[in-house]
């Protein structure tokens, strides 16, 4: 029980190992060892997620679970006092339907991987190091470890689009990597900002003689350091800069005059530096969940990989993008988070819009289905920003019903693009006449992603715009017209979903005469069912009976907005009335 | 005529006094002078010897300098020399990158064909590394002067070499032009100084004090000139040309040689030299100067590196960018970016001697000109390609290597630096420092983009030798380390450097 979260990020990393020293030729043995490996770490994420009780989203340690905290790096830096580093874990209600996610979805994506003939070792050792890296993203509680998780997720990708996708395959690749790459530059100049302003009390305590090595600090002795702290009776060397996250969510653990604290009166471009970092942040994530504008690397990376990546991709690789603006930007600089709510609702509208838009625009199955993933992640940043219990809810219950569902829609797509090496619009008709079990699965796949009650994304829609649509009145974050405005999206994925089925799918069976000549038309293999029936049963399961996850999540994400409504309202009034004397 | 008698057996017992601090060098210069007296016998058994020879005595001096032990307190030995820890680190990555070259040359393809001057290349590459020695612990301007030129001289002859090939000539004659007109400036300011203040030991009072009282506009004026013959050592801006035409043209050895020795001895040199500007109330024109040399070389370094088409070249501006990177660490003023600009030093070197002999096996086996040449060769030779792909992200600046670690320390001291004095030179360093590893990543990709996207390498299986690989699996093991555990080396850092204090 100790390790549970390290078991859980390491296992395929383990499997990873094992991989690197079969030999290449042999084919099955590799495949066994990667799904084992991710069979494990299912079988763990879903012993953490029943073991999980759910407790409350805590200021501190304490709201989080099966903690995991070790020294890693320390040092001191001269003026900086000392530099500490930890390998620190938890789980809180937000990120155990993360990891359940992922547990899930890797599974099913090795499933997927079976058909991969090429170059099969590199392939499984590349897959598990991103799964690793994945994980290690929603487990990591120290700001370091999750930017090296981070940063380290970009690699694998890049090859796994760059030698195994499509034709335009290494296009696709450098400029996923590209663009990611500069989303965590930003990240990362605010990441030294933050640990240069930011102590650990309980260490700096430590240091100041005011704890004995190795005793838990009480709250009366982290208030103690606080106050010193503020009251600038602290000498910089006895300071102890931390990367971790829940101690950069305190207000009172920062520098009394660095940049970053609420008092600082020092602006850039007649902003306080909160709110450009705040910026920065969000810049950086957004291009990881596509937002629009930034957005235009994903069709493109998602049109070039292979099925299976594509699966991870939109399944659980976004969720990283909507998981760091929950995890780090809302809690660390929430006076920011309010004051730029109409920015965020506002982004997240528009993504709905104009990625319903694009899709419906598409004659690529792939990239409809690429834009609809923007789409249906602007709805995260919808219930985000709405800061509602039911908008967060909402956007934490999208993030986990738009992995299952998105698995399914690219997995459908994989089906027809191995059959017929296609997958336009246009060169099909009428293939229900011929693959009827296919096109229920992907009738289920759509109607489950249009958000048809019954499927978990009516849950998540239905509870983002509850949270929409009261939040002018229960926390003035939102205009009510940009929510009307984001219903409208329902209607679009409507009506691009329906008239690609009705083009696609139904009247007579009609193929562009080109492809028929390499084109094996046959209905669904036992592979094949073997990953969208599970699906349909999750994506059932949780649109049926949301509580199972609503349950996890929920106490996590009240105490989540309350503390992102109540601090943001006490330092922005702070912020703004230091910055206007 | 007493007079000079007595200062005379001072001078002497000084020397006699503070020679102990200059063991490694004496070594060096010892084995130097052996390995030239040797060279003059035709036995070829004797021939054979001398790279080992030249090897063991950088091993001894690399020792020595671990060990430590032998220096004489504090006091500068005649006012020219200070063995402080700052020096002994420095003495330990000169040796270090003196094995590396040596390692490297025993490796090399076209070194072993040459017929004539093989024991003159060991024997300079340790006058090189002496001569970095001598930077390291000057605190004397002329002294800087002196040792810049040991080195200089020992590079123009090292970057011919290969005599035979035309661009090694054309390299090593840019090389000497640039070279001397640099040193030509750098003296002239050098005299500015020493009239303006009286004094040429820049690290003590007197000169500082001179600084204060003399008009502002001179200095600025001296600092610039001086600076320029920095720049020119560790290939900054506006004095990186003729960087990118002797990497083109020397051995690869030499070059991983010029790409990490004398830039880790100029920065050092500058990192003593700017301690008397630090106040930035004063000095503010200097640091302006500084900055915007720093930015100017870290944008021209990057984004020429984009054009290149040639692997040599594209390390080469590749390096130009790496001496902006350290030119910033150098401007985070009054905080303690000694520590940091020394690991970036350390990481530096391993990333660069890696690539550069992956560049030179790539050279020798698999006949890569152009970057298309790398074509496959990642997929054929895996652990070749994984490797290469080590030291470019680590290069690029990416976790979970030291080159991450790197960049991230001295961004920090920039933070600081900027929250300290408000300065917003500072911020916009940071920024067109961090947003500018996005540019890098754009070139440094294209290798690996080569390697393992490109087509099938010609099947010919071509055979790499056993300790090629284990050297590359050498020079990569400390990235991965310095990541993971930094605090080793730095906390072993501090202690050295204390001995300065």
């Amino acid at each position: 029980m100790d390790f549970i979260l390290s078991s859980l990020i390491f296992t395929p990393l383990l499997a990873a190992l094992v991989v690197l020293v079969m030999p290449a030729h042999l084919h099955r043995p590799i495949k066994a060892v990667a799904l084992l490996g991710t069979l494990v770490q299912m079988g763990l994420a879903v012993f953490l997620y029943l073991r999980f009780d759910g407790v409350a989203f805590a200021n501190g340690q304490q709201g989080y679970q099966f903690v995991e905290k070790l020294n890693w790096i320390g040092f001191a830096l001269g003026n900086l006092g000392l530099f500490q580093i930890e390998y620190f874990l938890g789980v809180d209600g937000i990120s155990i339907s993360m990891v359940l996610l992922t547990g899930i979805v890797g599974v099913i994506g090795i499933i997927s991987s079976w058909t991969i003939t090429s170059k099969v070792k590199g392939y499984f050792l590349l897959y598990l190091l991103l799964l690793t890296s994945v994980m290690g993203c929603f487990l990591a509680l120290d700001f370091f470890l999750f930017y090296l998780f981070f940063e380290f997720m970009l690699l694998p990708m890049y090859f796994l689009i760059g030698i195994w996708g499509g034709p335009r395959r290494e296009y696709a690749a450098i400029k996923f990597f590209i663009y990611t790459l500069v989303g965590s530059l930003f990240i990362l100049i605010v990441m030294i900002g933050l640990y240069t302003s930011v102590i650990d009390p309980a260490a700096t305590a430590r240091q100041l003689g005011l704890l004995e090595r190795g005793m838990a600090a009480s709250p009366e002795v982290i208030r103690q350091v606080q106050q010193m702290l503020q009251q600038n009776t602290i000498s910089t060397q006895q300071m102890v800069h931390t990367f971790s996250i829940p101690a950069m969510m305190e207000a009172a653990n920062f520098l009394p005059d660095s940049l970053l604290h609420v008092m600082s009166r020092i602006t850039l471009w007649d902003l306080p530096v909160r709110f450009i970092a705040f910026l920065l942040l969000l810049a950086g994530f957004a291009i990881k969940v596509p937002v629009v504008p930034v957005h235009t690397w994903l069709p493109d990376a998602h049109v070039e990989a292979p099925t299976p990546i594509s699966v991870l991709l939109a399944a659980i690789l976004l969720k990283v993008g909507g998981y760091g603006l929950i995890r780090i930007v809302y809690p660390v600089f929430p006076d920011a988070a309010t004051y730029f709510s109409v920015l965020v609702g506002g982004l997240g509208v528009l993504s709905i819009i104009y990625g319903a838009l694009n899709a419906l625009a598409m004659n690529d199955l792939k990239k409809l289905i690429a834009y609809s993933s923007v789409s249906h992640m602007g709805f995260v940043l919808l219930g985000l920003a709405s800061l509602t219990t039911e908008g967060v809810n909402g956007a934490v219950y999208m993030m986990f019903s738009h992995g299952i569902i998105s698995a399914m829609l690219f997995l459908v797509v994989g089906v027809i693009y191995d059959r017929a090496h296609d997958r336009m619009i246009q060169n099909f008709r009428g293939l229900a006449n011929v693959m009827p079990a296919y096109t229920t699965f992907v009738v289920i796949a759509f109607f489950a992603s249009l958000g048809l009650p019954g499927f978990s994304g009516f849950i998540a829609e239905l509870l983002v715009l509850i949270g929409g649509f009261s939040a002018p009145e229960a926390t003035g974050m939102l205009p009510r017209w940009l929510t009307i405005v984001a219903v409208f999206g329902l209607l679009l994925a409507a009506a691009y979903y329906l008239w690609a089925l009705q083009r696609m799918f139904f009247g007579k069976f009609w193929m562009f005469p080109e492809l028929r000549e390499s084109a094996v038309i046959t209905d669904l293999n036992t592979r094949e069912y073997l990953m969208l029936v599970p699906l349909t049963l999750l994506a059932l399961l949780f649109g049926i009976f949301p509580h199972l996850l609503l349950d996890k999540i929920g106490i996590a994400v009240n105490g989540f907005s309350e503390l992102v409504l109540q601090n943001g309202q006490e330092q922005l009034n702070i912020v703004l009335s230091t910055i206007v004397p | 005529m007493n007079e000079q008698a007595v200062y005379l057996s001072e001078t002497i017992d000084a020397i006699v006094a503070g020679a102990g601090s200059l063991l490694p060098e004496l070594l060096l210069a010892i084995f130097f002078l052996l390995l030239v007296t040797l060279d003059l016998f035709k036995s070829p058994t004797i021939k054979r010897l001398l790279p080992w020879l030249a090897l063991s005595g950088l091993f001894a001096s690399l020792l020595l300098q671990i060990l430590g032990g032998y220096t004489s307190g504090d006091e500068p030995f005649l006012n020219l020399l200070l063995s402080d820890g700052l020096a002994r680190y420095a003495g330990i990555l000169f040796s270090t990158a003196g094995i590396f070259t040596i390692l490297l040359s025993l490796q090399n393809r076209p070194l072993e064909r040459l017929q004539q001057g093989k024991g003159e290349y060991y024997a300079l590459i340790l006058m090189l590394v002496l001569g970095l020695n001598l930077m390291g612990k000057s605190v004397n301007l002329l002294m800087v002067f002196l040792a810049i030129e040991t080195v200089s001289i020992a590079s123009y002859i090292l970057t011919l070499t290969l005599k035979h090939e035309k661009r090694a000539v054309e390299a090593g004659l840019k090389y000497i032009l640039y070279g001397a007109l640099s040193a030509g400036v750098m003296l002239y300011g050098m005299s500015f100084f020493y009239g303006l203040t009286g004094t040429l030991n820049y690290s003590s009072e007197v000169f500082r004090i001179g600084l204060l009282q003399a008009n502002t506009l001179l200095v600025t004026v001296a600092a610039v000139l001086v600076f320029a013959g920095f720049f020119f050592k560790i290939s900054a801006a506006p004095f990186h040309f003729w960087v990118s035409d002797v990497y083109q043209g020397a051995p690869l050895p030499v070059v991983a040689l010029f790409s990490t020795g004398p830039k880790m001895a100029g920065i050092i040199v500058i990192l003593r030299f700017v301690k008397p500007f630090e106040n930035q109330l004063a000095y503010a024109d200097v640091q302006l100067f500084l900055g915007i040399a720093a930015i100017a070389t870290l944008v021209i370094g990057n984004f020429t590196a984009l054009w290149q088409n040639t692997p040599r070249r594209l390390l080469a501006y590749s390096s130009v960018s790496h001496a902006g990177f350290l030119l910033t660490g150098l401007l985070a003023f009054n905080t303690d970016y000694t520590v940091s600009v020394l690991f970036y030093l350390t990481v530096l070197l391993f990333m660069n001697f890696g690539i550069f002999l992956f560049l030179q096996l790539s050279e020798n086996t698999f006949k890569v000109q152009k970057l298309e040449d790398f074509a496959g060769l990642g997929r054929a030779y895996p652990f070749i390609g994984v490797m290469a792909l080590l030291y470019l992200l680590s290069l690029t600046g990416l976790p979970p290597l030291a080159g991450f670690m790197g960049k991230l320390l001295i961004f920090s001291n920039v933070w600081e630096a900027y929250t300290l004095g408000g300065n917003t030179l500072l911020l916009t360093l940071l920024i067109i420092g961090v947003l500018l590893t996005g540019v890098a990543l754009f070139y440094y990709i294209k290798i690996p983009y080569y390697l393992f996207f490109k087509g099938n390498f010609r099947e010919e299986n071509l055979v790499t030798s056993l300790s090629d690989k284990l050297l590359l699996a050498l020079f990569a093991l400390p990235l991965l380390v310095l990541f993971f555990k930094p605090d080793l080396l730095l906390n072993w850092m501090k202690q050295l450097l204390a001995q300065t204090l």
